[in-house]
């Protein structure tokens, strides 16, 4: 039940220890600084990650996460957060993309989405992003998407926590062989 | 035919008993004597799975908000207006003309169309572009701490560049910029009338080391003619970032209002280069508050900063202080409440969970010292420690903790 505890721990969490002190006209420093960002936590790996769903499959351990869906006529790519949902959208139905395509869902248009989607996560300060997307054919229209996007400088997977209760979690899956980071 | 019928009565009589068991199985509470003998001893604690409420059932029910009471306010500029019918109309004459072109699907088809990057991203904020920068303004907190309850879509689009030695670093929706590259005033650009008013505001609402939540003003430019900022009245002067050692990515947010009229806004004037940080606290609520009626957000960009080695100079040089260092404050582990009658807990293991661990460590360090001589060498380590009798009758558990201590596993590393 980490996660139910996790939110509130993280807003707790965010406390910092001074450790020096200093006298001159900026020397007024409070003992606990609290940096308001709410991405600070999960940039620097200290946030928990969401927990609770280890049975599930595929698992929730992630703070970012990319879908990728193909309707009938377009292409959806987006990076969702666990707790706000999406955050980042790229799609062929677009009219700035669609307009410079031949097709909305051809192979082109993979490709395209991804150097669309990699230009804006790199823009919005969103690095790294887990994947549960496993392609179909190893050089299949998926699989090329992926490739984009590593290529434009998006890491597909998060790494772990530092966070001690969140590392302990997942040494104990390691241990009964289903580490589930995604 | 008769004994066909006869094995068909059969099979349904198996089936329907078959079927009856399987009922009786699934109708039955799984706690019950049935499946207790099957669970071997295991208890199911709460109600059964499909009647209890699922974990995400139980974190939306906690989480949620009345619409009635949080709900949010635009406070942007309008939408552009425009025809849609005329606007599809052109976008289907270029469509037809777009499937007409055989280079163009030729390319598509050898997955060689790459399509121009700058030219979609301008399209793009034209269109799809604002409610986008919103919701990822919306992920990253910004409105909720500059604003509260209210939000705008940024319909100027910012271009906002810092000169660095390689060329410029553009700033758009979070992206990282380092201190050393963000030390010089930046390239602001936007599209505007001439006879339009503006002010430009860039704030850090993470890193006031006094109160949490204010802000610190970096820079302030007020009644700018159009986009010319060289002449608007530049009432706080330009500081770069310094988000000290240990506080993570700090939010560096540029604010673009437009101005109805020009406005007074002496009281915000900074003299000098302003280096007193609490001068610089600032309240992006309390000024729009103030300000409403004459100011209208309508452009956002915003990047995230984290501490860097140029700022130690900075620091003792221009701020005039000693350089702040944090450390990240982790929660001690958690320990439950202790019971009169634990069960099933390792009795030595659970009553020093409970003590001062200092005492703990006191008592280590005095059993060591006890077969410590000042004067004579220690006595060398034997080749198999395990290998020795036990004096007398000694319980298992201290059997446990002599074996341990001999291998030089656990606690007796502390001190040894």
């Amino acid at each position: 039940m980490f996660s139910i505890h996790g939110v509130k721990l993280i807003n707790r969490l965010k406390q910092c220890r001074q450790a020096s002190t200093n006298l001159s006209k900026n020397g007024d420093i409070a003992p606990v600084f609290t940096n308001r960002n709410p991405r600070n936590l999960e940039k620097i790996r200290v946030a928990y990650k969401p927990d609770g769903y280890h049975v599930e499959k595929p698992g929730r351990r992630f703070w970012h996460k990319l879908h990728l869906k193909a309707s009938g006529r377009y292409l959806t790519a987006t990076i969702n957060h666990f707790e706000n949902g999406e955050v980042i959208k790229a799609s062929t139905s677009e009219w700035a993309i669609k307009k410079q395509l031949y097709r909305t869902l051809d192979t082109s248009a993979y490709i395209n989405l991804g150097r669309v989607l990699a230009d804006r996560c790199l823009q919005s300060g969103i690095i790294e992003v887990s994947c549960n997307i496993q392609p179909p054919t190893q050089n299949g229209k998926v699989a090329l998407f992926l490739k984009t996007l590593q290529q434009n400088g998006v890491t597909l997977e998060e790494r772990l926590s530092i966070n001690l209760a969140d590392l302990g979690t997942s040494i104990v899956l390691k241990n009964h062989g289903k580490l589930q980071n995604k | 035919m008769s004994s066909i019928m006869f094995m068909i009565e059969g099979k349904c009589e198996m089936a329907s008993t078959l079927w009856r068991l399987y009922n009786i199985n699934l109708n039955g509470n799984i706690s019950s004597s049935l499946c207790g003998s099957i669970r071997k001893g295991h208890h199911l604690r709460g109600k059964p799975p499909g009647k209890a409420k699922s974990l995400e059932q139980k974190l939306a029910e906690r989480n949620y908000k009345d619409p009635s009471i949080y709900f949010r306010v635009d406070i942007g500029l309008p939408p552009p207006k425009y025809s849609r019918s005329k606007q599809l109309e052109e976008r289907l004459k270029l469509l037809k003309l777009q499937k007409k072109n055989p280079e163009l699907e030729k390319l598509s088809r050898n997955k060689e169309l790459l399509i121009n990057l700058e030219d979609t991203k301008q399209e793009w904020l034209k269109t799809a572009g604002p409610y986008h920068i919103k919701q990822i303004a919306d992920h990253y907190g910004i409105f909720e701490h500059l604003f509260g309850d209210a939000y705008f879509f940024p319909r100027v689009s910012l271009n906002i560049t810092y000169d660095v030695e390689n060329g410029k670093l553009p700033i758009y929706f979070g992206n990282i910029v380092k201190p050393s590259e963000a030390t010089k005033i930046p390239e602001v650009t936007y599209e505007s009338d001439e006879n339009t008013l503006w002010s430009l505001i860039l704030t850090n609402p993470d890193g006031h080391f006094t109160e949490q939540t204010s802000e610190y003003v970096h820079w302030f430019v007020g009644n700018i003619p159009g986009n010319k900022l060289e002449k608007g009245e530049t009432l706080v002067e330009y500081l770069q970032p310094f988000p000290p050692k240990g506080t993570g990515y700090h939010r560096h947010i540029f604010i673009l209002y437009k101005q109805d009229k020009k406005i007074d806004f002496s009281s915000y004037k900074r003299e000098g280069s302003c280096l007193t940080l609490a001068d610089r606290t600032f309240s992006t609520y309390n000024f729009y508050k103030n300000l409403q009626d004459s100011l209208t957000p309508s452009g956002l960009s915003f990047f995230q900063s984290i501490w860097d080695s140029s700022l130690k100079n900075f620091y003792h040089t221009t701020l005039d202080m000693k350089e702040p260092i944090f450390e990240y404050d982790f929660l001690p582990p958690y320990i439950k409440k202790q019971k009169w009658f634990p069960l099933r807990e390792p009795f030595n293991l659970y009553m020093d969970k409970y003590r001062d661990p200092k005492q703990i460590n006191k008592e280590f360090l005095m059993r060591k010292l006890k077969n410590v001589h000042p004067f004579q060498e220690p006595p060398p380590p034997l080749p198999y420690p395990n290998a020795q009798y036990f004096d007398g009758y000694v319980p298992t558990w201290l059997k446990l903790e002599i074996r341990k201590s001999r291998l030089k596993w656990g606690r007796i590393n502390d001190i040894e």
